[in-house]
């Protein structure tokens, strides 16, 4: 008991820190960009439940995000039209979350008969089938342009309207609390752990009595139910609602935002939408070729940390346990490698920015200012400069990594010693 | 005594090639039977016919009396058949601790609750606790399985197959792969086990086999050419020509 506190604990300073936000970063961008996340935050960790929680890689999870958000748009203009009776603005997300549980059960029912790739691949056919029927059924998704709609509606109780964006915010904000900390909750369950024990290992967790594909179709219709649920919260935000909410491009983005964070951890998917979700809004006004970084750093936490940032520091668990000056001795390699990475890194994005450049501007103009400095894309000096960086970062990696390897492999067998001594 | 396990006229065919033919096989409740057999007698795939991983071409499982080879294996485990694999099959990623609280879970009837909490539960705890006791992995429960000693694996995956409080265990080839101590750890911990179980072992090592077990069965080419006690079988002219005289060459 006194530990499950302990754990909530963290989540009350968490809320209350995020509920202040608004007070310190009291600008319109900011409320935006906070509200985003806020909805993200809710969709990524729901997505976690299968990719990380499940072991199941779905390329099509939007689509319980988005069609909640249309039912969510619809049932408030039918409320606005007074052809629907009241429903209270605060509990829309309920509704979501019905929609997508029930579209999780539809379609989880088919797609979790199989794992691996042919479940990504029924994902990604769903997912391209219901962004085909936006521009179909003209009359519910109402094609390219989307639905509007008007979320001051009904009563005003206590004067909250939800008109202004910080009541939204909040709204956000209280939802956020609440699914997270439930979907947290059922991490400890017997069907979360087992659900872990079924992405580890089917076989096994058959043989001790539990049918894979009911824990698979499970976990698929409660993660649909939480996505869902962000995106009635992601309709009310915008008052808007379109074809890209469900589209394959929203399935890869939060793919992209739980594996980034840490799909191993519960915690990898919250810091990935929140920093991804903030890079997206403030890297986008400096550099065009901003997706273009996104997947890089992808490509690369796929094939250098697969358990994303948080799989990273969770990793180093074992050794901070048994020795905190183990943990110590490696900093300094690690500090040499990254700062070879980085060096290479900066050359790179040089190059990547100078190239960008000369292929939209006229020719002529050469000043290009990168890294708050300026360079001239069209002299050979900045694309010099640029080389030499990227071969001294490759050349220092093939230094420093090795270095930065065998002080990890020294932790790791140290801590295995200790085990097997103990 | 009844039987806890028998086999009627079993069959399987992998497309053209008959692996196992009509076989018969009882195997008495509480005793030791070891099943042994030069490689690619089926051992393994008979293990996997009685586990339910694959279905037979032919004949009749029966577990306590009551047909299961029509059954997934999820469903022939809750009718108290655990087995453990050839190759190490545990939970890496998850803490040894829940690797046995796992294997615990569906035989207290948590099911697929999502509104219960495991850390919650005492009598669940209990339990996992004195099975880690039970087989000597208490002091790295909160470690990882996957890094843990080949041995330490095998055991775990021995206290994985017992946690559900099956009556029946198979267990394939527990001692493989493992040093002389190692081996003799394995089996002093299979024995205490085995104890008021019935215990179905397929293993190479001879010394094991007649250490360990009641019975035996020698599987060749998919058949059944002898079941006796270790001391008959060792007599057993057919069984030395099939098996045990190749070992002498």
């Amino acid at each position: 008991m006194a530990n499950l506190f302990k754990s909530f604990s963290t989540w009350i300073i968490i809320g209350v820190i995020a509920a202040i936000l608004p007070l310190i970063f009291d600008s319109s961008f900011a409320l935006t960009l906070l509200s985003k996340m806020g909805v993200l935050i809710i969709f990524t960790v729901a997505y976690n439940m299968l990719l990380g929680q499940g072991g199941m890689l779905s390329f099509g999870h939007a689509i319980y995000f988005g069609l909640a958000g249309y039912a969510s748009i619809h049932i408030m203009n039918g409320i606005g039209a007074e052809t629907l009776p009241y429903f209270p603005t605060v509990l829309f997300p309920l509704i979501g979350a019905v929609v997508g549980l029930f579209f999780g059960c539809l379609v989880g029912y088919v797609s979790t008969r199989r794992a691996g790739t042919a479940f990504a691949m029924i994902s990604l056919g769903f997912g391209e089938m219901v962004t085909a029927m936006t521009l179909i059924f003209v009359l519910f998704f109402n094609g390219e342009d989307g639905i509007q709609t008007d979320r001051m509606v009904g009563p005003e109780p206590f004067g909250i309207t939800f008109g202004p964006q910080i009541e939204i915010y909040y709204l956000i904000l209280f939802w956020c609390v609440i699914t997270v900390a439930l979907m947290y909750i059922i991490t400890k369950t017997p069907f979360g752990r087992m659900s872990n024990a079924v992405r580890d290992n089917p076989e096994r967790a058959a043989f001790i009595g539990y049918s894979v594909r009911r824990v698979r179709w499970q976990a698929f219709a409660l993660s649909s139910m939480f996505a869902g649920a962000a995106g009635s919260l992601h309709a009310l935000n915008y008052e808007h609602i379109g074809f890209e909410s469900v589209s394959v491009i929203q399935s890869g983005a939060v793919l992209f935002m739980a594996f980034i964070g840490g799909a191993g951890h519960f915690l990898g998917p919250i810091v990935g939408a929140i920093g991804l979700t903030y890079l997206d809004s403030t890297l986008a006004d400096y550099t065009e070729a901003w997706l273009l970084y996104l997947g890089l750093t992808f490509s690369g936490i796929v094939m250098f940390a697969p358990g994303g940032l948080a799989g990273l520091i969770v990793m180093h668990g074992p050794i901070a346990r048994t020795d905190k000056k183990l943990l110590t001795s490696l900093v300094k390699p690690y500090l040499l490698a990254i700062g070879s990475v980085v060096t290479g890194l900066i050359g790179l994005i040089g190059i990547i920015e100078m190239l960008y450049f000369r292929s939209l501007i006229s020719k002529g103009e050469g000043e290009v200012i990168i890294f708050w400095t300026e360079f001239n894309a069209n002299g050979i000096t900045s694309w010099l400069i640029f080389i030499g960086l990227i071969l001294g970062g490759v050349f220092l990696s093939k230094k420093t990594f090795p270095m930065a390897k065998e002080s990890w492999d020294h932790a790791i067998s140290v801590v295995k010693t200790e085990i097997s001594h103990e | 005594m009844s039987n806890a396990l028998q086999l009627k006229n079993v069959s399987k065919s992998f497309g053209e090639a008959k692996i196992i033919k009509n076989l018969n096989l009882d195997i008495k409740k509480n005793e030791r039977h070891a099943i042994i057999g030069p490689n690619g007698a089926g051992k393994s795939t008979l293990f996997h016919l009685i586990s339910g991983h694959y279905k037979l071409t032919s004949g009749k499982i029966e577990l306590n009396n009551k047909e299961i080879n029509n059954l997934e294996p999820h469903e022939i485990n809750r009718k108290g058949l655990a087995r453990s694999f050839q190759v190490t099959n545990i939970f890496p990623k998850m803490s040894v601790y829940e690797n046995i609280r796992c294997g615990i879970l569906w035989s207290m009837g948590f099911k697929y609750s999502i509104i219960r909490l495991v850390n919650g539960d005492k009598e669940l705890n209990n339990k996992t606790n004195s099975l880690l006791e039970e087989i000597n992995l208490k002091h790295c429960a909160h470690i990882p399985a996957g890094l843990l000693s080949y041995a330490d694996q095998r055991a775990l995956e021995i206290g994985i197959t017992i946690a559900g409080g099956a009556d029946t265990l198979m267990l394939d080839e527990p001692t493989a792969g493992m040093s002389n101590s190692e081996t003799e750890r394995a089996v002093n911990l299979i024995k205490q086990i085995s104890e008021k179980r019935t215990l179905v072992v397929v293993e190479h090592d001879m010394g094991v086999v007649f250490d360990l077990a009641d019975r035996i069965s020698v599987l060749v080419y998919g058949e059944i050419i002898a079941t006796d006690t270790p001391k008959n079988i060792r007599e057993n002219k057919a069984v030395q020509e099939a098996y045990l005289g190749t070992e002498d060459h």
